[in-house]
This record gives C-alpha cells, sequence and structure tokens, in this order.
C-alpha cells in the first residue's frame, strides 16, 4: 500500500492527524478542540481518567460517532464519513474494542474473515475462509483451531481474533482500547509481543490504557486528554509517570497510593466471616476467616475460583458444602436476597452486565437496595429518593450533572463510585468486591482506595479479588492467593510481595519444592 | 508539540449539581415526545382533510373504539418493559368473551359472569409467566404456542357457533351498561374504564415498588438478580396482569356486542403490541411509560379515525397501521441519534 516515498520518512508523516475536534452531546462537552497527531508506524498512548474523552475519541476514529466539529485525515486524506465500514475499508482503520464484539456461536475462521471471505459474495469458499485465518492467526502465534465456535475460547483468544479480523481487512491504523484491562499478566505479555510483531509489520497504533507501566514500555509517544481537552503530549522518553499522572488529573496524587502495611489489629473475638471447607462450583474446600475492619485480598488467575468464592458467598451461584458464618451465627446465602438482608454486599467485577441497571437513572441505580425506607401508602416517595441519592452520590463524588441523568452516560469509573454509593445504602457488615477498581481511572481508584479504608475503619469486614497485583498489596491487610480453585496460601500484606503473589497463583513455588 | 501543552482546564463540572432541567428540556428529552409531537401532527392533519374531525362526538366515538385494545396495551406494556413479550393476549380476549358469554348464557348473575372472564385471562397469563419463567424459554416462543392453545380452548369452549345474548333479559341489559354505557350521558363507560385502568398502570409502573422492580429486571436481570430481586416473580406478575387486563378487554367486547365466536380478537394483540411499541417502549425492554403507551394508543385510534372519515377501506388502513409502527421506530431513533441521548 505504502509507497517508497513515504517510507523514506516514516517519523515525520503523520498516519493520523486530528485539528480541532470537538463533540458535544446537547450541554456536555465530550471533547473540545482536540488536535493531536499520531505519527505513522509509532505507538501512540492517549492517556486520561474515565470521562476525559478518550472513548468518544476512540470511537470518532472507529467511524462509531461523528465529530460536531473539526477534521480527522488519516495518511492525509480527510474523512468525509464517520462509519466503521468507510474507515475500516477505505482508510484502513480498525479498532479493538474493549467489550469484544464478536459472533459467539461462529467459528474463529468465520468472525476473522467476516465481510471479506473469499469466494463468491453469496457462497464464500469454506476451506479458503479456514487456510486464510489460519495464516493470519499463525502471523499472531495464535493456537487455536479455526473451526471452532469463538464461545470456546478465553478472553484474551477472543481478542486476538478481533486482532486478527482486523489483519484481514488490511488495517493500517490499530486502535486498542484498553486492551490488557481483560487479560492475565502472562496473556498481556503475549499481547505485548504482538503488538511489537505488528509494528514490525508496519502497522500503526493508537493505545489507550490507564496502566503506566505498559504505557511506558510500549509507547513512543504520550497524550493525555482532561475534561475533554488536550492537555499534554510528551515523546515518552522524556517524561516521567508522576508528570503524566499530575496532567491526567490535575494534581499530584503520589500520596494516594501510600501502600497499607500497618495490619489492622485483628480481634481475636468472633470474625466476620468464617469459612470452613466451604466449596462450589469452581472452588473447593476453602478456609478462610476475615476479622471485622479488615480487609482481605484474594489473588489468583481469572480461573482460579476466586470470582466464584465471592459469588458463592453472596448466594449468586449455590454452594454445595461447608460451612460459613457470619459474627457467629450460621450464614447460607441461597439467594443474593438472603445475603443482602443479613447486610452482605456484593460489587461484581462484571460492572455492565451485572451491576448497572442500564435503562435507569443515577438516583435509581443508587437507591434501588434503600427503596423501602421511603414507602408511603405502598408508593415510592420520588422526591425523598431523589434527595437520598443526591447525598450518597455527593459523599462518594460521583461526577454527574445530575442523579437524574442515565447511569450509562457516567464514565466507568462514576459508574463504579454509584454502585458502590448503591451498597453502602444497606451499611454492609461484609463487602465482597470483584474487580472493583477494573476500568477506573487514578484519581476515582484513590478515592475508591480511601473508601475502602474508611470503611474498614467503622469495622466493616471487605474481600477484595483482584487480578491488580499492586492494588491488592496497596488495600489488603492479608492476602489470599488461590489457585486451582483452593486457597493455596495467605501473606501478611506487609511481607506480600507481587513475586511471592505470582509464584502462589502460578504454582511457581511447588515447581520450586520440586526441584 | 514536543512541549508540555498543558492549561487551565475549566472547572469540572459540580459534584451531583443538584439543579433539575426545565420542564420543557424535560418534555423534549422525553421519550414520549417524538409520538406526542407525531400525535399532534397527526391531529392537525385530521382537522384538515377529515371532514366531521373535529367535535366532541367523533372524539368519544374514537376513545370508544380504542378502549378494549388500550386496555390491553397497559398490560402489554409490563411485559414488554421486562424485555418480554406477549403474543396471546388476543386469543386471550377471545376466552375471556367466550367464558363471560357461557356464564351469562347459564343466567349467571352479570358481575360474576364478567368476574370469571377476567379470570380466564389472569390464569391464562399466569400460566404464560410461569411457563416462561418455569421452563426458561423466551416468551416469544411461549405465547406463540399459547396463541394458538387459547384460541384452540375457545373455540372448543365456544363449540364452534357464535354466543348471543337476548337483551331482553334484566341480567344482559345490565351488563351491557358496561360496553355500551354512558357516564352522565355523556363519557362512554368502556373509556371511563380505560382511563381508570391506565391511571392505575401509570401509579403503579412509575410509583411502586413493583414498578421500580419492572424497569431494573427489563434493563438487565442479572443485575436486578443481584440486587435481590426475586426476576421471575416480577415476569409472572406482568404476564399476569398482562393476561388479567386482556381478559377483562373481551369481557368488554362481549358486553358492547352481545355476541362473541370462537375467533373474536384474532389479530388484536399486534395491535396492542404496535401501540406500545408506537409509544417509545424498547423491545429490548427496561423502557417506557404509561402516558406512551396511552399516545400510541391515541394515535392508531386516530389515524384509523381519520381513514374512515374519508372513507378509506379498512384493508388500506391494515396496511397503515403496520407502516406507522416502522416510522415511528426509526423517526423516534433518528432523533435520539441526533441528539445524543440513548
Amino acid at each position: 500500500m505504502t509507497s517508497p516515498a513515504t517510507i523514506a520518512a516514516p517519523t515525520t508523516a503523520a498516519a493520523v492527524e486530528v485539528t480541532g475536534l470537538s463533540r458535544h452531546f446537547g450541554a456536555v462537552r465530550a471533547l473540545q478542540d482536540v488536535t493531536l497527531s499520531v505519527p505513522a508506524g509509532s505507538l501512540t498512548a492517549v492517556m486520561g481518567e474515565n470521562g476525559a474523552g478518550k472513548s468518544t475519541l476512540m470511537k470518532i476514529l472507529a467511524g462509531l460517532d461523528s465529530p460536531t466539529t473539526g477534521t480527522v485525515r488519516v495518511d492525509g486524506n480527510e474523512v468525509r464519513r464517520f462509519d466503521p465500514a468507510n474507515l475500516l475499508s477505505r482508510h484502513r482503520v480498525a479498532l479493538v474494542p474493549q467489550e469484544l464484539a464478536l459472533a459467539q456461536d461462529r467459528t474463529v475462521a468465520e468472525n476473522v474473515m467476516l465481510g471479506v471471505e473469499p469466494g463468491s459474495r453469496a457462497f464464500p469458499h469454506r476451506r479458503r475462509i479456514d487456510e486464510r485465518a489460519a495464516e493470519l492467526l499463525d502471523r499472531l502465534a495464535v493456537r487455536v483451531d479455526p473451526r471452532r465456535a469463538v464461545r470456546h475460547l478465553d478472553a484474551a483468544t477472543q481478542q486476538l481474533v478481533v486482532i486478527a479480523r482486523s489483519l484481514a481487512r488490511e488495517a493500517r491504523l490499530m486502535i486498542l482500547d484498553e486492551p490488557t484491562s481483560i487479560l492475565s499478566p502472562a496473556e498481556s505479555d503475549r499481547l505485548f509481543e504482538v503488538i511489537h510483531s505488528l509494528r514490525a509489520d508496519g502497522v500503526t497504533m493508537l493505545y489507550v490504557s490507564h496502566r503506566m507501566p505498559e504505557v511506558f514500555a510500549l509507547s513512543q509517544h504520550i497524550h493525555v486528554l482532561r475534561d475533554g481537552r488536550h492537555v499534554g503530549h510528551w515523546p515518552t522518553a522524556e517524561v516521567t509517570p508522576d508528570t503524566v499522572v499530575a496532567a491526567m488529573v490535575g494534581r499530584e496524587l503520589a500520596a494516594e497510593f501510600a501502600r497499607h502495611d500497618t495490619p489492622t489489629p485483628v480481634a481475636t473475638a468472633t470474625p466476620r466471616l468464617r469459612m470452613r471447607g466451604v466449596s462450589g462450583a469452581g472452588f473447593t474446600d476453602v478456609d478462610l476467616d476475615i476479622a471485622p475492619g479488615e480487609v482481605v485480598g484474594v489473588a489468583g488467575l481469572p480461573d482460579s475460583g476466586r470470582i466464584e468464592l465471592l459469588r458463592g458467598i453472596f448466594g449468586a451461584d449455590p454452594v454445595s458444602g461447608g460451612e460459613l458464618t457470619l459474627d457467629g451465627t450460621a450464614f447460607t446465602a441461597r439467594t443474593p436476597r438472603d445475603a443482602i438482608k443479613a447486610r452482605v454486599a456484593y460489587l461484581p467485577g462484571e460492572r455492565r452486565q451485572q451491576g448497572i441497571l442500564p435503562t435507569m437513572s443515577v438516583a435509581d441505580n443508587v437507591n434501588i437496595l434503600a427503596l423501602n425506607r421511603r414507602q408511603r401508602f405502598g408508593l415510592l416517595r420520588r422526591r425523598a429518593l431523589r434527595r437520598d441519592a443526591d447525598t450518597r452520590a455527593r459523599e462518594l463524588r460521583v461526577k454527574t450533572s445530575s442523579t437524574a441523568q442515565g447511569i450509562t452516560q457516567l464514565s466507568g469509573g462514576n459508574q463504579q463510585k454509584a454502585l458502590l454509593a448503591r451498597w453502602l445504602s444497606i451499611e454492609p457488615r461484609l463487602m465482597l468486591l470483584d474487580e472493583p477498581t477494573r476500568g477506573v481511572d487514578v484519581g476515582a481508584k484513590a478515592e475508591i482506595y480511601r473508601l475502602f479504608r474508611s470503611l474498614a475503619d467503622e469495622g466493616v469486614a471487605i474481600l477484595v479479588s483482584s487480578s491488580d497485583l499492586p492494588e491488592l498489596l496497596t488495600v489488603s491487610d492479608r492476602i489470599a492467593v488461590m489457585a486451582a480453585g483452593r486457597v493455596v496460601g495467605v501473606i501478611p500484606a506487609a511481607e506480600a510481595t507481587e513475586e511471592k503473589v505470582m509464584a502462589l497463583a502460578t504454582g511457581a513455588h511447588t515447581m520450586k519444592e520440586k526441584a | 508539540m514536543a512541549q508540555m501543552t498543558a492549561q487551565a482546564a475549566p472547572p469540572t463540572a459540580s459534584v451531583a449539581d443538584p439543579r433539575s432541567p426545565s420542564p420543557l428540556q424535560r418534555f423534549l428529552h422525553a421519550r414520549e415526545a417524538s409520538t406526542f409531537l407525531a400525535l399532534v401532527v397527526l391531529f392537525a392533519l385530521g382537522t384538515l382533510i377529515a371532514p366531521g374531525f373535529v367535535g366532541t362526538n367523533n372524539f368519544l366515538t374514537v376513545g370508544q373504539q380504542i378502549a378494549q385494545i388500550g386496555i390491553m396495551a397497559i398490560g402489554v406494556t409490563f411485559v414488554i418493559i421486562n424485555a418480554e413479550i406477549d403474543l396471546s393476549v388476543g386469543s386471550i380476549y377471545g376466552l375471556g368473551a367466550v367464558v363471560a358469554g357461557l356464564l351469562m348464557t347459564s343466567d349467571v348473575a352479570w358481575p360474576l359472569a364478567a368476574l370469571g372472564g377476567i379470570a380466564a385471562g389472569a390464569v391464562a397469563g399466569l400460566l404464560n409467566g410461569l411457563m416462561t419463567v418455569g421452563f426458561g424459554i423466551p416468551s416469544f416462543i411461549v405465547t406463540l404456542g399459547t396463541l394458538s392453545v387459547y384460541r384452540g380452548v375457545t373455540l372448543l369452549l365456544s363449540g364452534g357457533s357464535p354466543i348471543s345474548l337476548s337483551s331482553s333479559d334484566p341480567n344482559v341489559a345490565e351488563f351491557n351498561l358496561l360496553g355500551q354505557g354512558k357516564l352522565f350521558g355523556l363519557l362512554p363507560m368502556q373509556l371511563v374504564i380505560f382511563a381508570l385502568v391506565a391511571v392505575l398502570g401509570a401509579i403503579v409502573l412509575s410509583r411502586s415498588r413493583y414498578g421500580f422492580n419492572t424497569y431494573a429486571v427489563g434493563g438487565s436481570a442479572e443485575a436486578a438478580r443481584l440486587c435481590g430481586i426475586n426476576t421471575g416473580r416480577v415476569k409472572v406478575a406482568a404476564f399476569t396482569l398482562s393476561g388479567t387486563l386482556a381478559g377483562l378487554a373481551g369481557v368488554l367486547g362481549l358486553s358492547f356486542l352481545s355476541y362473541v365466536q370462537g375467533v373474536t380478537g384474532t389479530g388484536m394483540e399486534l395491535v396492542a403490541i404496535s401501540a406500545v411499541i408506537i409509544g417509545g417502549a424498547a423491545l429490548f425492554g427496561g423502557s417506557g411509560t404509561m402516558l406512551g403507551t396511552v399516545i400510541g394508543v391515541a394515535f392508531i385510534g386516530v389515524l384509523q379515525n381519520i381513514l374512515n372519515l374519508r372513507g378509506i377501506s379498512s384493508f388500506w388502513q391494515t396496511v397503515a397501521t403496520g407502516a406507522v409502527i416502522i416510522l415511528a421506530v426509526a423517526a423516534d431513533n433518528w432523533l435520539r441519534r441526533r441528539s445524543g441521548r440513548r
């Protein structure tokens, strides 16, 4: 595609040039006069808190949304029609979204070759589809049968299938939207290798992420958006993470992430939650105590059973055996309702599918567990409820123009804060939190950590499951590591390191013992 | 461009700003707005092109004509907000009418006969709900099945021959007041019943715990379950309500005509569902309002009335109703994309 003349000056030619881009939704300015360029062949990172406008910018570049004003040029050609087909086929821009949109029941090959099937349009050539898909997957070093249904693949492999699909369309610019948010560390490493090999082939990348280490390891340029404006741009080699974070949040943050190393004095009295031999689908024979005021982290690979353990305690999925007590009395939640009555809270990891009520307002989302306090003659007192929600949202600093706004109009971090406000309304004794800061920006993260700390100080017991190890090390008093459904170790926070936890989680420690 | 271009950003939006949008803004952003504007346009059109359109008598006639469909649509609204569908309401309408008719011809006192018809509808709706939730199969399939099953039962009950009520019977004469009577000698009783049901439905949907749960379950059943809502019970209740109101509509139909056949009510489910959709409820569930449904029902009623007054054949009316559904949803989609709201 590219002529020799343009290859001669690869660093100066801009693959993408965004000029004066604005996008307004009514009174909301999602993007304001953003100008930036992505040099051809580079990996350029776009960073910013949730709600900073990153997603809107990416959507526009992928043709999923169109700007209110401003222009986008790709390889010098102005984009005139903002729709995904045009951006993909004419400008060769492909988006790898956070929420992977694959046809789950179709095969890998069909998904990869969708829309560019070899053979005639009406009757695609099956064998050649499979062959061509296999070639592309090979190039990404993905070992998967192209004839398998996508449904059976894990999230990491599905993501690579989406990347292979972009390659099938000969994408020259790939937009990766928080690609590692759904990946384990090992899977992330595999993705980084793929990114390196694609760049070697001359693919330009626009990379959106919250994670500093990977951005600094991968990118050549970093752009920062804040409140819809472009507020900073540096070559990666000339900037420090602290400077970038400061630009993202508009203030210094270092102190917020001070590690919590002073373990909460564990009362010898009754534990808040006591588990003995608890088993269910995905976890086996779990023994674990959590004291009032204690934060216990659960580390482990995504399939270690930590997610299922939390769901089991909450009654979202059945527990098949073992004994649970809550403050000394037997506790078995057969349904979430039982758990809520016992003042046990559960924040699911899949915020969009299981957390938010997508068609309802922020106020309704916050109020759903506290409706019975505001009823008169069997009717809800809407105004009082609205005030309750305003108060709760303000306490947790949920950034919203009004609590009457739809919850889906909030950024991920603010949605999460709204959900935490929801659960605080039951005055929980025990909080079960799955990936509490997934897709949440640094600023909100710090606020959420502070909240956990102050809740624990009030005596709330907190069980946090997370794939973000630094997060667990920051917030926990103790870390329970799970592997293959079992708790394989409990480490006090003061002694825990990422290496120790990973060794337990991946089974590396057992390899050493045997050797 | 290499240097830092940081600039003071304006202060961020205030936290949980208590200001509400103005009533006009709220109206324009409400889902019902586009349907309501369409109804206004249709009204203007009717005034211009349909002789005899403007007038209390004609409006009351329209009210009389839409009452039964409207009552059904109110039940269907609950089902659709639950992200389910009820295709069997037309058959339940027939079932309710035939059961009430058989009771009337067996000389059962009219209030009991009416209740019998309504109860038959309630049971039919309850079964729809129990099967949908219990078997875990889509309500589209369940009610597609019961659309046929309930129609078959209705035909069996009526024995294939029409039931006529003789108005010389005082029991029947009193019963007829339900469908033919006029409150204060002016307002058709059916319209009054429709209005009552609509107001009650609106209160339940927007102000009750049950209504709140309906939106939650329809928006995301799993999120609602994790908030402790018994999602199955919410859905079963919606189907039962839908069946009950379809039964009531059937009883009113019988009272209005003094006549019912095994095939009565065939196709009414599509009109009722159309009204709900025109009223702005999304088939994905979680959104829709009672006001929207009432406007949707009025829209279909006024459209048919205008076509009637212009002497256009009822075949064309069927075509027009279908075309309007597609146009309504397309227009609503377009408007929402333009204004950027979801």
